[in-house]
């Protein structure tokens, strides 16, 4: 069955036209992410109203192409630089950039291509193995399961996206609120149209997402002159031969870190909300701890590099799983996949890939060629890139301000959806001037159907409020929910306040019982080890005396993937 | 008289929108067909907004109010006036949608665009003239050949 699927997805994306469509998707997603102040996000967003005119394979075949030259082009500007691209290569210009500056940009370079390259091809087989498992277990949960899956990802999004987590939970509110604006989709009744026939269809879901996201981020890209009317770059970067074969001996001596750092942003990609930006500086935390001459990360060694790219790189394969598997997505620009994929009247949930296996393996492969076509682009994108950063932001922002304008009217053709664009857009800006996260909000306006449609659904089989928290995984998810909002306190407080000890072990403990419910063998013997790992937890803090140790500062942001 | 801080005055606006909304949602039909009525979910979800905005308030008027300013900060206007002025110049662009057309008016909004956020010699002026014209253009042709979108064509160019 898998290699059939996996046969007929091939014959399917294997065709001159997607190719090559994927290949532009790549190309400008690596420039896209080698500038700075345009994010990944940015780049789907942009791409989605050409992907109206294309088939839903074509279309996201490119739009997946953007994704992964997106995470692949920050290093670009990382390393010559020493400002990365995007929130996703951060960690990439510890050892990048200082690299560089030895002398090496070309190795600095292939080892951050190619590393990027393998995350992404092994991220990229635990998406063809892991994902039709994961929705094996999605075909479990009932609607009381699925609300709760939703109040999670909204709680972590929350809980990632900002200093303040009653701002994210705003923001997520906020964005539930938009979702109900229109007819609703269960009893076809009006809501909050105010007596306009404009506002009973509701608010099409791309004038919301590029008014939010793209249209408040150009805002803030010329907000200061000075800054606006600058090119892109000051430092000039310079053209640089990439040191393939070199970059590959390197990494070949390090393939315990590539496959660490991989599979830590395929986890971390996983799990709803968490994106790139978050992946990349764990993985370099890890391969730090791991390594034995710690105390040269940071000089401009090879391994910084390795942990860094191959973990962003590897997320979105991660990301894509939940996606795919879960119809929840993974991150914002998950969210904006999530969202091209319902205007071509595809709904991802545990049954898409049961009931579309050759379009969902088609996904899973064009993810697959697009690691091989970003690696085969990047010298291309590289002069790209430095033709680029010499045309200043203000004429960039004007000039994808009018092309917002058009991509949008294009969706249906008609007016109100331009001005939805500009009423969000300035909510947008003034969310972010007021220091709201955005990303709770795009998740909340994507996921606040699915949570209605399940609630209701849960009150139509029972009116027994009580299995929300009865059902074990509605219970699974409600548990760690109310754990990733205590999230942020627990950040601010380790190491300095006594609670945060307890914090791991009654995480363990309180997510084994759940589990224990589910039944069967493997999950219930989870559920023990998580028990004995809480208790071994309580155990070693109280032989130490309960002392509280010096954090090492990671403070995760996901905002702006 | 204490200064009220920014997250504070937010918060009795998120506060007040949610009294308006609420009283909205009362007004939403109700069906006898339903489970659960399609006011349900929204004031749901107002009542926890409510929640989350009480909290927010109290954490504003709990926080210490804003420091006096020890060097000059620019004003509102001049802080977010590159952002003002391109909602002023797209709010124009929507309400001229009628009469100049998407290809007519998104030249004009291009141009008027980069004038005022960037240099304004007679060199810079024509460049972005170019760049407004190019850009647009191209963008145009795309949607409206290769797409086959049918674009707003404007009054103008309709007559002319």
């Amino acid at each position: 069955m898998l290699i059939e699927n996996t046969v007929a997805a091939f014959g399917a994306v294997l065709e001159i036209k997607i190719l090559l469509l994927m290949a532009l998707g790549v190309l400008a997603g690596l420039i896209a992410g080698a500038i700075p102040g345009f994010t990944i996000t940015m780049a789907v967003v942009l791409t989605l109203p050409f992907t109206f005119g294309l088939s839903t394979i074509e279309g996201l075949s490119t739009m997946i192409g953007v994704f992964v030259g997106g995470l692949s082009g920050g290093l670009m500007s990382g390393i010559l630089t020493g400002i990365p691209g995007t929130p996703s290569s951060v960690a990439t210009t510890f050892d990048g950039f200082p690299m560089a500056r030895k002398g090496r940009p070309g190795l600095a370079l292939g080892i951050g291509v190619w590393s990027s390259f393998l995350g992404g091809i092994l991220s990229a087989v635990l998406l063809v193995t892991l994902a039709p498992q994961l929705a094996r277990i999605g075909l479990e949960f009932g609607p009381w399961d699925y609300f709760s899956l939703v109040v999670f990802a909204l709680t972590i999004t929350a809980s990632l996206a900002g200093e303040n987590l009653t701002k994210g939970l705003i923001a997520g509110a906020l964005g539930l609120l938009v979702a109900t604006i229109g007819e609703d989709q269960i009893n076809g009744v009006a809501r909050f149209n105010f007596g306009t026939d404009a506002l009973k269809q509701g608010f099409a879901f791309l004038p919301v997402l590029v008014g939010l996201f793209a249209f408040s981020q150009l805002m803030s890209d010329v907000q200061d002159t000075a800054s606006a009317r600058k090119p892109l770059m000051e430092k000039g970067a310079k053209a640089v031969r990439v040191e393939h074969l070199a970059a590959v001996r390197a990494i070949a001596g390090r393939w315990v870190n590539l496959v660490r750092s991989s599979l830590i942003g395929t986890f971390t990609g996983i799990l709803p909300a968490a994106g790139g930006s978050i992946s990349n500086i764990l993985a370099y935390d890890q391969a730090k701890k791991a390594s034995r001459t710690p105390e040269k990360f940071g000089t401009g060694i090879p391994d910084g590099i390795v942990a860094s790219e191959s973990a962003n790189n590897a997320t979105a394969g991660g990301a894509l799983i939940t996606m795919m598997a879960l119809g929840i997505p993974g991150d914002v620009v998950t969210a904006v996949m999530l969202g091209a994929l319902l205007i071509h009247d595809v709904v991802p949930s545990p049954s898409f890939i049961g009931d579309q296996p050759v379009l969902a393996y088609s996904i899973f492969i064009a993810f697959f060629l697009a690691n091989f076509i970003m690696l085969g682009t990047q010298a291309i994108a590289l002069r790209a890139f430095l033709l680029v950063t010499r045309v200043p932001m203000y004429s960039l922002a004007a000039v994808i301000l009018i092309y917002c304008a058009i991509g949008v009217f294009s969706l249906h053709n008609v007016e109100f959806d331009v001005w939805t664009l500009f009423w969000f857009g300035l909510l947008g800006y003034t969310m972010r001037v007021l220091g709201f996260p955005l990303a709770p909000m795009i998740l909340g306006v994507v996921l606040g159907n699915i949570a209605e449609i399940n609630l209701s659904r849960a009150v139509a089989i029972s009116d027994d409020l009580t299995e929300f928290v009865t059902r074990p995984w509605s219970l699974f998810f409600l548990t760690i929910a109310v754990f990733s909002a205590i999230f942020p306190w627990y950040q601010r407080a380790r190491g300095h306040k006594p609670w945060t000890l307890v914090f791991m072990p009654l995480l363990c403990l309180a997510v084994a019982p759940p589990l224990v419910m589910m039944g069967g063998v493997p999950r219930p013997t989870l559920g023990g080890l998580l028990v004995a790992g809480g208790l071994w937890l309580f155990w070693q803090r109280a032989r130490s005396g309960w002392k509280l140790e010096p954090p090492v500062e990671h403070r995760a942001h996901l905002e702006e993937t | 008289m204490r200064r009220l801080n920014r997250d504070t005055i937010v918060a009795v606006i998120l506060l007040l929108f949610c009294g308006v909304l609420f009283a909205a949602s009362l007004r939403i039909e109700e069906t006898t067909y339903a489970t659960i009525g399609a006011e349900v979910w929204p004031q749901l979800i107002l009542a926890l907004l409510f929640i989350l905005s009480l909290i927010y308030l109290f954490q504003s008027v709990r926080a210490a109010p804003p420091a006096a300013a020890t060097e000059a900060r620019p004003g509102f206007l001049a802080r977010y006036r590159n952002a003002i002025w391109c909602y002023a110049l797209f709010l124009a662009f929507l309400l001229t949608l009628d009469i100049f057309g998407m290809l007519l008016g998104g030249i004009l909004f291009v141009f008027a665009a980069l004038t005022v956020l960037g240099e304004r010699t007679p060199r810079t002026i024509a460049l972005h003239a170019a760049v407004a014209v190019v850009s647009v253009g191209a963008m145009w042709a795309i949607f409206t050949y290769a797409l086959r979108v049918i674009l707003p064509e404007g009054m103008l160019l309709s007559v002319w």
